[in-house]
C-alpha cells in the first residue's frame, strides 16, 4: 500500500509538519520518532541553558496557521492587551513555559500520539511508487525532519573534564569560560553571572546583534527571492555568513554585562585561559554528512550537494526525488538550501506548508 | 511582515474588496456615489503608496506601523477628496475609512494567515487567487465608475454674453459659464445635484434661488442688483464657494440667506465677498459653516446665525458693519473662531457689537481679533459665551 504520508522525525519539526497536514485534511499520516514528547530534545536544551523566553516572537509556535500567535493566546488567557501591544512592536518573546504548554496542546489536539511510531529511522530510499522508510512501509510523500546532527564540541577539549556543552545539564563553577558568541553563549554569560561566577567570553569574532537569528526579510519571499536566485557559490557564501553568531540587542542583555565588567567579573578573551569550567556554547555540528540518514540518502541516490548542504528546490523538496506522484521534503536545519532560517519554527513551517500543498495537490494522494 | 510588492498590492485589493462591498451598500442606502468614489480613492491612494513609498522604504513592516500609515493615507484621502470635489460628509467618510483600515488589519493579521497558511512566508501574496481578486475589484470599480459617469448630470455651457432669465433648473445639471456669461433676472434651482459655475447674475427678485434641493454647488457666482436676496436658499443643502454678492444701495437686501434647512445636510459658505445690504450672510434654522468670507458695509448684521441654527463662523473678515458684525441669536449654537472684525459702528439700536450672543443662544469664542468695535463681545437676553484660549 503506497497512498500514505510519512513524517520522519518526532521533534518540533515533525510536529509542525504533522499538525499542518492534519490542518489541511490529510488524515493518513505516520510519524516516526524516538520520543513520544515532540518537545523532549528542545526542552532539555532550553533547560540546560536556563532559557526563560523564546528568541522567536509571537508567530514562533507549532500551530499550522500563524494566527492566533502566542501573543493573542496570552492576551486571551490573561485578559490583558499587553502581550498584543508588545507583539505589534516586535517586543513579545513568549515565556518558554507558554511555548511548551502550547506544544502539549497541539500534540493533544492533533492526536500526535496516535500517529507516532516509536522507531529510529536509519534509511529512506526511493522505490517504485514512493519511498521505503526503513522497511516499515512505502510512503508516497515523505518529509524528513531529523533535527540537528549532534552538538558541536571543541576537539581540544574532548577529554577535558572541565568542559561541558551548554546544551547539556550543568551547574556553574566560580570561574567560567564560555566559548561562543551566539544566543546560547549570551544566555550562559548571564546565567553564570547570576550564579556568582566570574565569566570570560572566549570568542574570535564579535557577535551580531539582531532580534532574530537572521534578518527579518529572509523569513519571507521578499528576501528569499534574491537568495533563491543566487548561484551555487554565492548561496554557499550567504549561508556561511548567515551562520555568524548573533543575539538580540537590548538592555536586558547589555546592562548585566556592563555591570559585571565594571566589577571585574566579565571580560572577553580570544583564547582559553585555564578557568575551572569551560562551557561550550558552540551550537551544533553542521552539514548533512553528520546525519547518517541524510548521508545515506545522498550517497544512494547521488543527490546534488553543495559543500555542507543538500541542494533543494525553493519549496524545500529534493528535486531528483520529487515529481507529480511523490514528494521528498526536508525540514529543519538540513533544509537551509531552501530557507536559510530552516532550523527555526518559522523555517519548519515553511517546509511543512509547502509539503502539505504538494500532498494535497497530488492526484493520487 | 516583509511584503513583496505583489503581496502588498494583493493584500490591499483583498481589503478593498470588502470595503467596496460596504461602500456599495452605503451608496445604495444613501442614493449617492460618494461612498464608491471614496472607496476608489482610498484604494488608489493605498496602491500608489504601496508601489512608490512603502515597498521602497519598508523591507520589513512591524505591526505598529499600521497606525501611522493609516493616518498618512487618511490625510492623502481627505486632501484629494476635497481637491476632486467628492461630496462625502465628513463623519460617514471617516467611518468608511476607519472601517476599511480595520478590515485591512483583520485580514492581514488574522483572516488571510488562516485562509492561506503560507501568507506571511509568501510576503502577502495570495497565490492563484491574487490576480483574480485584483481583476474582480478593478472590474467592480470600473463598472461603478462607468455607471456613475453615465449618471453624471449633463453639462450646459452658457456662452459669453447676456442671457435673459429667470433661468429655471429643474433637473440635475452642471451650468458652466464661459468668460463673460451673464444671466439677467436670476436663476431658480429646484433640483438636486445642480452645479452653477462661473456665472454672473444681474437683477432678479433673488439672484439665485434654491428650493428643496440637495447637493447644490454654486461656485464662482457673481450677483449684482438683486431686489431681495443675492442668494436665497430654502429647505436645501448647498455649498457656496468663491462667490461675490453686491447689494450696495439696497438697504433691505440680504447677501446670502440660507433658511429652514435643518432637516438637510449641512450647508457651507466659503470664500465669498458680500458687500452692502441689510444683512450680509444670514442663516435661519439651518446647520451651516461660514468660512473665510469677507463681509462689509452691511446696515444691520454682517453675519448672522439665528433661529435655532447650529454651526461655525470662522476666519471671516467683517468690516464696517452697522449694529452687529457677528450675531448668534435665538436659541442657536455657534462656534466663533479666528474672525477679524473691524470698524463696527453703532446703529439700528445696536451698540456696534463685534460679537453678540442673544436670547438663549450659546457660543464658544476663540482667537477673534476685534478692532474699533465699541460694543465688543456681548451676551444679552440669557445668551452665554464661553471663551476658549
Amino acid at each position: 500500500m503506497t497512498n500514505r504520508v510519512a513524517v520522519v522525525g518526532g521533534g518540533l519539526g515533525g510536529l509542525v509538519a504533522y499538525a499542518t497536514l492534519r490542518h489541511v485534511g490529510v488524515e493518513d499520516v505516520t510519524v516516526f520518532g524516538t520520543d513520544s514528547d515532540p518537545a523532549a530534545v528542545w526542552r532539555e536544551r532550553a533547560a540546560s541553558i536556563r532559557q526563560r523566553f523564546m528568541r522567536s516572537e509571537s508567530d514562533g509556535h507549532v500551530a499550522p496557521a500563524s494566527f492566533p500567535g502566542l501573543a493573542v493566546r496570552a492576551a486571551l488567557r490573561s485578559g490583558s492587551p499587553a502581550p498584543l501591544l508588545r507583539s505589534i512592536a516586535d517586543r513579545y518573546n513568549p515565556p518558554v513555559e507558554d511555548f511548551l504548554a502550547h506544544v502539549a496542546e497541539v500534540r493533544e489536539r492533533t492526536r500526535w500520539d496516535d500517529a507516532l511510531v516509536r522507531a529510529r529511522v536509519n534509511r529512506v530510499a526511493a522505490v517504485d511508487g514512493g519511498f521505503d522508510v526503513d522497511g516499515r512501509g512505502v510512503f508516497r510523500h515523505v518529509l524528513i525532519a531529523p533535527g540537528h546532527p549532534g552538538l558541536a564540541r571543541l576537539e581540544e577539549l574532548a577529554a577535558d573534564p572541565r568542559a561541558v556543552h551548554a546544551y547539556e545539564p550543568h551547574e556553574y563553577a566560580d570561574d567560567v569560560e564560555v566559548v561562543g558568541a551566539g544566543m546560547a553563549a549570551a544566555t550562559e554569560w548571564l546565567n553564570a553571572l547570576d550564579a556568582g561566577a566570574t565569566v570570560t567570553s572566549v570568542r574570535r569574532r564579535e557577535p551580531e546583534r539582531r532580534p532574530l537569528n537572521l534578518p527579518r526579510t529572509l523569513f519571507s519571499r521578499r528576501g528569499l527571492a534574491g537568495f533563491h536566485r543566487a548561484a551555487r557559490a554565492e548561496r554557499i557564501g550567504l549561508l556561511r555568513r548567515y551562520s555568524a553568531p548573533s543575539y538580540p540587542a537590548g538592555r536586558r542583555w547589555d546592562e548585566p554585562l556592563e555591570r559585571a565588567a565594571a566589577e571585574g567579573r566579565f571580560r572577553v578573551a580570544a583564547e582559553l585561559n585555564g578557568a575551572a569550567q569551560v562551557i561550550c556554547a558552540t551550537g551544533f555540528r553542521r552539514g548533512f554528512r553528520h546525519d547518517p540518514l541524510l548521508a545515506r540518502l545522498v550517497d544512494q541516490h547521488s543527490l546534488k550537494t553543495a559543500e555542507d548542504w543538500i541542494v533543494l528546490a525553493p519549496d524545500s523538496t529534493v528535486p531528483a526525488l520529487t515529481d507529480e506522484a511523490r514528494t521528498l521534503s526536508l525540514a529543519g536545519v538540513p533544509a537551509q538550501w531552501a530557507f536559510p532560517a530552516a532550523d527555526t519554527l518559522a523555517g519548519m513551517k515553511y517546509a511543512a506548508h509547502r509539503f502539505a500543498a504538494k500532498v494535497v495537490a497530488c492526484p493520487t494522494r | 511582515m516583509s511584503y513583496t510588492l505583489r503581496g502588498r498590492l494583493e493584500s490591499r485589493l483583498a481589503a478593498a474588496a470588502l470595503t467596496l462591498v460596504v461602500a456599495l451598500a452605503l451608496a445604495a442606502a444613501e442614493r449617492a456615489w460618494w461612498p464608491v468614489e471614496l472607496a476608489a480613492l482610498m484604494t488608489a491612494v493605498g496602491l500608489l503608496l504601496d508601489a512608490e513609498l512603502y515597498h521602497r522604504l519598508l523591507p520589513y513592516q512591524p505591526g505598529w506601523l499600521a497606525l501611522p500609515i493609516g493616518l498618512l493615507e487618511l490625510t492623502f484621502v481627505l486632501v484629494l477628496a476635497r481637491a476632486l470635489g467628492i461630496a462625502a460628509p465628513l463623519t460617514p467618510a471617516l467611518a468608511l475609512f476607519g472601517a476599511g483600515w480595520l478590515v485591512a488589519q483583520i485580514l492581514g493579521h488574522a483572516a488571510l494567515p488562516r485562509l492561506r497558511l503560507s501568507y506571511a512566508e509568501d510576503g502577502g501574496e495570495l497565490g492563484r487567487a491574487g490576480p483574480g481578486l485584483a481583476a474582480a475589484v478593478l472590474v467592480v470599480f470600473a463598472f461603478s465608475g462607468g455607471v456613475a459617469w453615465g449618471q453624471r448630470p449633463p453639462t450646459v455651457h452658457l456662452s459669453s454674453g447676456v442671457h435673459q432669465g429667470p433661468l429655471v433648473i429643474d433637473r440635475p445639471e452642471r451650468l458652466v459659464g464661459d468668460t463673460g456669461a451673464v444671466v439677467r433676472g436670476g436663476i431658480v434651482i429646484r433640483s438636486d445635484d445642480v452645479t452653477v459655475r462661473n456665472v454672473a447674475v444681474l437683477g432678479g427678485e433673488n439672484g439665485v434661488a434654491v428650493t428643496s434641493a440637495d447637493g447644490v454647488l454654486l461656485d464662482g457666482v457673481t450677483i449684482t442688483g438683486a431686489r431681495l436676496d443675492g442668494i436665497h436658499v430654502r429647505d436645501s443643502s448647498v455649498t457656496i464657494r468663491d462667490c461675490a454678492v453686491d447689494s450696495l444701495g439696497n438697504r433691505w437686501a440680504q447677501g446670502i440667506d440660507i433658511s429652514f434647512s435643518m432637516a438637510r445636510s449641512p450647508s457651507k459658505v466659503e470664500g465669498c465677498t458680500v458687500v452692502g445690504g441689510r444683512e450680509g450672510i444670514v442663516v435661519h434654522t439651518t446647520h451651516a459653516m461660514l468660512l473665510r468670507n469677507r463681509v462689509s458695509r452691511t446696515a444691520s448684521y454682517a453675519i448672522s446665525l439665528t433661529e435655532m441654527s447650529m454651526g461655525g463662523i470662522a476666519s471671516n473678515d467683517v468690516h464696517g458693519a452697522r449694529g452687529v458684525a457677528i450675531y448668534c441669536g435665538d436659541n442657536s449654537e455657534c462656534e466663533i473662531d479666528d474672525n477679524v472684525v473691524t470698524g463696527t459702528e453703532p446703529g439700528g439700536g445696536r451698540n456696534g457689537y463685534a460679537i453678540l450672543v442673544h436670547y438663549n443662544s450659546r457660543a464658544t469664542v476663540r482667537g477673534n481679533r476685534l478692532v474699533s468695535s465699541p460694543g465688543g463681545i456681548k451676551a444679552l437676553a440669557n445668551g452665554q459665551i464661553e471663551t476658549r484660549q
